[in-house]
């Protein structure tokens, strides 16, 4: 037993010592093959990059974003996913969780390369008014837009959309805020974690 | 088998094996739980230390699939009755729980190919995974075990999923031991919605009893609320006491805090065998608090409600701190 124990801890001694260790190793999205088909119908593959998203980079976040937090589960390995046609990049997905009344919401946010939003479909919602945040009229508030344009839909609190946006969102404002928010986290973490290897393919 | 299971796991990763650091994930989890038995008048300890790793093999085109692996050293403190991998009541083992590959890459009509030692595709367990938790499905008293070796094909098309296994009934050997082997699959709506229904069967011989299940399971969430219920019919057919039919039921009731880091749960099971005079009925309530990304401390009580006036019923407390780094 004693040997065992020895062994044991020199081994994790040994991965210690070799990089980063992450505090959840799960996966963001349920299924990626069906889910990424789901928004690039046309995909043939997708690519996985991961990266971690420690303290510097919540730090990044609050200051870009103020008023604004990670949930604690957003922090750790993070995957953002090439929609492949062949050897062709479509664009890019990435799962966010947003903290909302009903729970939280995770939402499936495509990225085309320019990184604006191409689309999105919830991996989770339990708001009663998620019918209405899958509409067109919902969504286009978000598609087509980029990091600094989204920027401009949030108000002085730094939290919630311009009134003028939650008009448009109908009788979902709160879902309104929640995916603003979501789309705007995305961007930036897409950009500053990602921002390198994209720039490269 | 062991060799044959090892060669093909290495055939799958080898084109991935120059780069293994690339898209790998993993935490060390520890985990001590205190478990005081009142039916045995007995307290417990056991004490796990061990690795989680989940990696994406990706080629320059694309991804190939996954692995996940989780490899345990467990160590018991006066913990009867003792587990089957373990030798006496303060014994110690490696155990490796999750391993296993599962192809992603082939065409759209051809489902994802699984190899390696995973959770048997049945009920509530299969998108619920309670490896490490107090919270419990009794996948492992229902089928004979909950992880085994072996293969499988599994999918999630645009309405519904499904996943099929033939295992070796080993348990945690990867081999056949006397005969033993399984057949576990499920088809249900998919596991992320509000609402999932799924249907499993079991056919498999494992530790010399012949087990034939057929089950329902269904989760329901509102807002923070969750509704879980399991059904299963079967049948365990002992060599020398013949065949009984089994009934087993389990229907819990959850509530998370909005920030999911607070979870409570209540459960009640009816597990009726034909040839007992009266159903097993039990009450489990148990609540999980999650301080951070690292440190959770969970707390859960079992008790048994009815039972044989001549025996002690089940009652059950259990604390656990995880953490994850």
């Amino acid at each position: 037993m004693n040997i065992r124990f020895i062994s044991l801890i020199l081994i994790l001694m040994l991965i210690l010592l070799s990089g980063n260790v992450n505090a959840i190793a799960y996966c963001s999205l349920r299924d990626p093959v069906s889910q990424i088909a789901q928004l690039y119908p046309q995909k043939t593959n997708q690519l996985s990059i991961v990266k971690a998203v420690d303290d510097n980079i919540r730090s990044q976040v609050q200051f870009a974003l103020p008023r604004n937090d990670l949930h604690f589960s957003e922090l750790g390995q993070h995957t953002l996913y090439i929609a492949m046609f062949g050897k062709e990049s479509l664009g890019y997905v990435h799962v966010r969780s947003e903290q909302s009344d009903w729970g939280l919401v995770e939402i499936v946010w495509a990225i085309d390369k320019d990184l604006r939003i191409r689309d999105f479909v919830f991996q989770r919602c339990r708001s009663p008014k998620k019918k209405i945040a899958e509409e067109g009229g919902f969504k286009n508030i978000f598609i087509g837009k980029n990091y600094q344009e989204l920027k401009t839909l949030l108000s002085d609190d730094g939290v919630t959309a311009k009134k003028d946006v939650l008009i448009i969102a109908q009788s979902a404002p709160e879902l309104a805020n929640v995916v603003l928010r979501c789309a705007l986290k995305t961007l930036l973490l897409t950009d500053i974690l990602w921002g390198e290897e994209l720039e490269k393919l | 088998m062991k060799f044959f299971f090892t060669a093909l796991l290495m055939i799958a990763i080898a084109p991935c094996h120059a780069d293994f650091t690339q898209n790998l994930r993993w935490s060390l989890d520890a985990s001590a739980r205190l478990n005081q038995n009142e039916a045995l008048e007995n307290t417990s300890r056991i004490y796990a230390l061990g690795l989680d790793t989940h990696k994406v093999f990706t080629l320059s085109k694309g991804d190939i699939g996954y692995g996940v692996g989780q490899v345990y050293y467990t160590k018991l403190s006066n913990h009867i009755p003792v587990p089957f991998l373990f030798t006496s009541k303060d014994d110690s083992e490696f155990i490796i729980r999750e391993a296993h590959v599962n192809y992603t890459a082939g065409p759209n009509w051809l489902p994802n190919i699984r190899l390696g030692h995973f959770t048997l595709p049945f009920g509530l367990e299969e998108s619920i995974d309670t490896n490490g938790r107090l919270l419990d499905y009794y996948h492992g008293k229902n089928l004979g075990t909950k992880l085994d070796w072996g293969f499988g094909f599994n999918k999630v098309l645009s309405q519904i999923e499904y996943s099929v296994s033939y295992t070796l009934g080993g348990k945690n050997k990867a081999k056949s031991v006397d005969g033993s082997y399984a057949i576990t699959g499920r088809i249900g709506s998919l596991s992320h919605l509000d609402f999932v229904i799924g249907l499993s069967f079991f056919e498999g011989k494992i530790d010399g009893i012949s087990r034939k299940r057929l089950a329902l399971d269904w989760q329901y969430y509102w807002g923070t609320w969750g509704f879980l219920g399991e059904l299963a019919l079967g049948e365990n057919n002992k060599q020398l006491q013949g065949g009984a039919k089994e009934k087993y039921s389990l229907f819990e009731l959850n509530k998370t805090s909005i920030n999911e880091q607070f979870k409570l749960y209540g459960q009640f099971i009816i597990r009726d065998r034909e040839n007992k005079p009266s159903a097993d009925t039990l009450v489990n309530i148990g609540f999980s608090y999650q301080f951070n990304t690292q440190l959770e401390l969970s707390i859960s009580g079992g008790k048994q409600i009815n039972g044989p006036s001549m025996a002690k019923k089940q009652q059950l407390a259990r604390v656990q701190i995880r953490v994850r780094y």
